[in-house]
C-alpha cells in the first residue's frame, strides 16, 4: 500500500510507534533486569508519535502540499515484532537493533521526500531518526 | 485505507444562536448533503427578514457593554475560544469534510487557519493601539483612537465554511464590535459547531450571532439600518453587483472578496521536482473550488522537449491522484459540492473543447476508490491549446481543471495574466531571482506565489486580492481586518 497523504503518513507513524512500544513493553516483562529501560523506550516511542502529530497539526494549512508530500511503500516498513517463546536476551536485542534501524530507515525516507513540502514535520522525522540512532548504539552496548 | 468516523449523525436541524441562546427558525427547511454518498447529513433553516432582525437587534443591545470591555479582557474571551478550538480540532475538521467533501488533509488545513486568526486577533490590545503627537502646535497634542463601530454581518461561502468567516469575526470582537454571522446554508454545520464553543467560551450574549439562510438573509442584512458593515466571500457577479454596490447604497462599509482564475507560470528553469505537487495541491486541492486555486498554466518558451517533459510530469502525477472519500486518509481529492456544480464544470469543459482546447487528461469520469456514487465526483482534467481570450480563462470555473497555454517569454507571460478579468492570485516557479522579482514587480494581482502553488496570507497579512477579484479598500485578517472593523477617533487637546 502505497502512502501519499500527510494525513496517513501520521497515522502510520502512529501505527508503528504504537506496535514498536508494545514490542518493548513485552521485553521489559521477559527481561526484568532492564524493565526500566524498556518501558522507558516505549513511554518515549508515545512521545514522538504525539510529537510528530503535534507537528503535524501545528503546520498543516493549504499552503503546503499534504496531499502529494509522500510516495513510501508502507509493506516496505511495517515491522515484525514477533519473538520466539524461548528468544535469548540477546536475540531480543538483536531485534530491538532491526525494529529500529527499520525505522530510521522509514523516517529518513519520509523527511526526504517532504522536505520542502511539509515544514516542520521533516524536521521532527530527522530528530525521531537521530534518537533512534543513539537508542541503537545503547542496545548494542549490551550485547 | 482507514476511513474515518463521521462526526455528524442522524439528521440534525440547525439552529440561530441569537443573544446567547439556541432558537429554532420558522423558515423553510432545507437539506444538507454530503457530496460523497449523495445524502442528506443534517438540515437547515432558512431564517426570516424578522429572526435576522431579532438578531441585529441581539447585537445592538449587546454592543455598548461589550464596547465598553477593554481590550485586554475581550482578548481573554478569545484565547479561551482558541483552546477550545484547538481541543476541538478533529471534530471541527470532520465536519468540514462531512458536510463540504474536501480531504481530511484539506479540512485540518482550515482549521488551522481559522485558529490562526483567533490567536492574532488576541494581540488586540497592542493592533488596536492609536497614535500621539505631542506638541502639533505650542501646547496642543494630538492623538488618535480607533474605536469600534457597532454590528457587523459576516456572510459565508461554501468552500472554506469554517475558516472564512474567521477571516472578520474575531477581529470584529476583538475591536468591540457585535457580529451577525450568515453561513454558507450548504455548509452551515462547522459555523453551527464554532458557535457552541463560542458560547462555551462564555462570550456574553449577543456579541456573536448566527442566522442561517440564504438570499432572503442576504438581502435583509445588506438592508438593515443597524448594520454598519458587511464582510463577504462570494462570487465576483454578487460581490461586484449586488454586496458593493448594495453597501455603497445603505453608506455600509464593505469588504467584498470575489472569484478569480488564477495564472501559474513555469518557467524552463523551475525545480520540476518540487514544481509539480504544488501544481497539485494548487490546481486540484478542494477540488479546485478555492479562490486561490490555480485555473490556468502558462508554460514560458519555445522549448517543446521541455514543455513535453513537464506536461508529462504533470499529466502523471495528476493521473494517479486517488479521489475518492475525503475521511478515507489516503483520498487526495474529493468531489465537487454537488450535482449542480458539476454540471457547470462539465460545461466549462465542453466550452473549453469547443473553442479548441484538447483534452489532455480526461476527468468526466473518474475512477473513485471506494463505492460511492459519481453524482459529485470529476477527477483532474488538463486541457492543452488553450487561449486567453477563451470562456475557461476568463471566467471562474470553480473546479478541478487545468487549462494550458504556452507564452514565449515572460513578458507575455505577464502581459496574459494581466489582461484576465480576476487579479486575486498568480503564481511563478522558477530558479531564478531575476525572473521573480520581474514578475512579482510587474503582474496585477493582490497575493503572488514564487515557487508556491497557494498563496494563502498568514492570518497576519491581508487577504489581498484585486480588481475583479475584490471590491472594497480594505481587506480581511490581519491589521487591515482591525482598521476595517475600527473607525479612527482623533482628538486635539489644549488645556487653557
Amino acid at each position: 500500500m502505497k502512502l501519499h497523504t500527510a494525513s496517513e503518513t501520521v497515522s502510520f507513524v502512529k501505527e508503528l510507534e504504537e506496535k514498536s512500544a508494545q514490542f518493548y513493553e513485552d521485553l521489559a516483562q521477559r527481561y526484568p533486569n532492564n524493565e526500566d529501560v524498556f518501558l522507558a523506550y516505549a513511554k518515549e516511542n508515545r512521545k514522538y508519535s504525539t510529537q510528530i502529530q503535534r507537528a503535524y497539526y501545528s503546520v498543516i494549512t493549504d499552503a503546503i502540499e499534504g496531499g502529494y508530500a509522500f510516495d513510501l511503500e508502507a509493506d516496505d516498513h511495517t515491522l515484525d515484532t514477533e519473538l520466539p517463546e524461548q528468544a535469548s536476551y540477546s536475540a531480543a536485542v538483536d531485534k530491538a537493533v532491526e525494529i529500529e534501524e527499520k525505522m530510521i530507515r522509514f523516517y529518513t525516507v519520509a523527511a526526504e521526500q517532504s522536505m520542502s513540502l511539509m515544514a516542520d514535520v521533516p524536521r521532527n522525522f530527522k530528530i525521531v531518526a537521530r534518537k533512534r540512532q543513539k537508542r541503537i548504539q545503547q542496545l548494542q552496548s549490551w550485547t | 485505507m482507514t476511513i474515518l468516523e463521521e462526526p455528524i449523525k442522524g439528521t440534525p436541524t440547525t439552529k440561530n444562536y441569537i443573544d446567547g441562546d439556541w432558537v429554532e427558525s420558522k423558515g423553510e427547511i432545507l437539506d444538507v448533503v454530503n457530496p460523497v454518498k449523495n445524502e442528506t447529513i443534517a438540515q437547515v433553516a432558512m431564517s426570516t427578514e424578522e429572526e435576522l432582525d431579532d438578531a441585529v437587534k441581539a447585537a445592538q443591545e449587546a454592543y455598548p457593554d461589550w464596547r465598553r470591555t477593554p481590550p485586554v479582557a475581550r482578548a481573554r474571551y478569545l484565547y479561551r475560544l482558541r483552546e477550545l478550538l484547538e481541543e476541538n480540532f478533529e471534530e471541527l475538521s470532520r465536519i468540514q469534510t462531512q458536510e463540504h467533501g474536501k480531504t481530511i488533509d484539506e479540512s485540518r488545513g482550515e482549521t488551522r487557519r481559522g485558529i490562526e486568526n483567533v490567536e492574532v486577533a488576541c494581540g488586540i490590545p497592542t493592533l488596536m493601539m492609536g497614535d500621539t503627537s505631542e506638541d502639533i502646535a505650542s501646547g496642543i497634542d494630538e492623538y488618535l483612537i480607533r474605536v469600534p463601530l457597532g454590528v457587523f454581518g459576516i456572510i459565508g461561502p461554501f468552500n472554506f465554511p469554517f475558516m472564512i468567516p474567521l477571516w472578520s469575526a474575531p477581529y470584529a470582537v476583538a475591536t468591540g464590535n457585535t457580529v451577525v454571522i450568515k453561513p454558507s446554508e450548504q455548509c452551515p454545520l462547522s459555523q453551527t459547531r464554532l458557535a457552541e464553543l463560542v458560547d462555551e467560551a462564555g462570550f456574553p450574549p449577543g456579541v456573536w450571532n448566527v442566522v442561517h439562510g440564504e438570499k432572503k438573509v442576504v438581502n435583509a442584512m445588506l438592508d438593515h439600518p443597524d448594520i454598519i458593515g458587511i464582510t463577504f466571500v462570494g462570487s465576483t457577479p454578487t460581490a461586484r453587483d449586488v454586496i458593493y454596490p448594495r453597501c455603497g447604497t445603505s453608506g455600509k462599509r464593505v469588504i467584498a472578496q470575489a472569484g478569480a482564475s488564477n495564472m501559474m507560470v513555469i518557467m524552463p528553469d523551475c525545480n520540476v521536482r518540487g514544481t509539480v505537487p504544488a501544481l497539485m495541491t494548487s490546481f486540484f486541492g478542494n477540488a479546485g473550488q478555492r479562490c486561490l486555486a490555480g485555473q490556468n498554466l502558462i508554460v514560458v518558451g519555445e522549448d517543446n522537449d521541455f514543455y513535453d517533459e513537464f506536461m508529462d510530469a504533470v499529466t502523471a502525477t495528476a493521473k494517479g491522484i486517488i479521489v475518492g472519500n475525503g475521511l478515507d486518509e489516503s483520498v487526495q481529492m474529493g468531489p465537487v459540492k454537488d450535482a449542480g456544480k458539476k454540471e457547470k464544470i462539465l460545461g466549462y469543459i465542453e466550452s473549453g473543447l469547443k473553442e479548441g482546447g484538447k483534452l489532455r487528461l480526461d476527468g468526466r469520469k473518474p475512477t473513485i476508490l471506494g463505492d460511492y456514487p459519481d453524482t459529485c465526483f470529476l477527477g483532474p482534467t488538463i486541457l492543452e491549446g488553450v487561449t486567453p481570450e477563451m470562456r475557461i480563462v476568463r471566467e471562474e470555473i470553480f473546479g478541478p481543471t487545468m487549462g494550458v497555454m504556452r507564452a514565449k517569454d515572460l513578458d507575455e507571460a505577464i502581459e496574459i495574466c494581466n489582461q484576465n478579468p480576476y487579479h486575486n492570485a498568480d503564481a511563478i516557479f522558477t530558479s531564478s531571482g531575476k525572473y521573480a522579482r520581474q514578475f512579482q514587480y510587474e503582474v496585477n494581482c493582490g497575493n503572488i506565489g514564487i515557487n508556491l502553488g497557494i498563496v494563502a496570507p498568514m492570518a497576519f497579512y491581508p487577504f489581498s486580492g484585486m480588481s475583479g477579484s475584490f471590491y472594497g479598500i480594505l481587506h480581511t485578517q490581519g491589521k487591515e481586518a482591525v482598521r476595517f472593523f475600527t473607525e479612527s477617533k482623533v482628538c486635539i487637546h489644549r488645556w487653557l
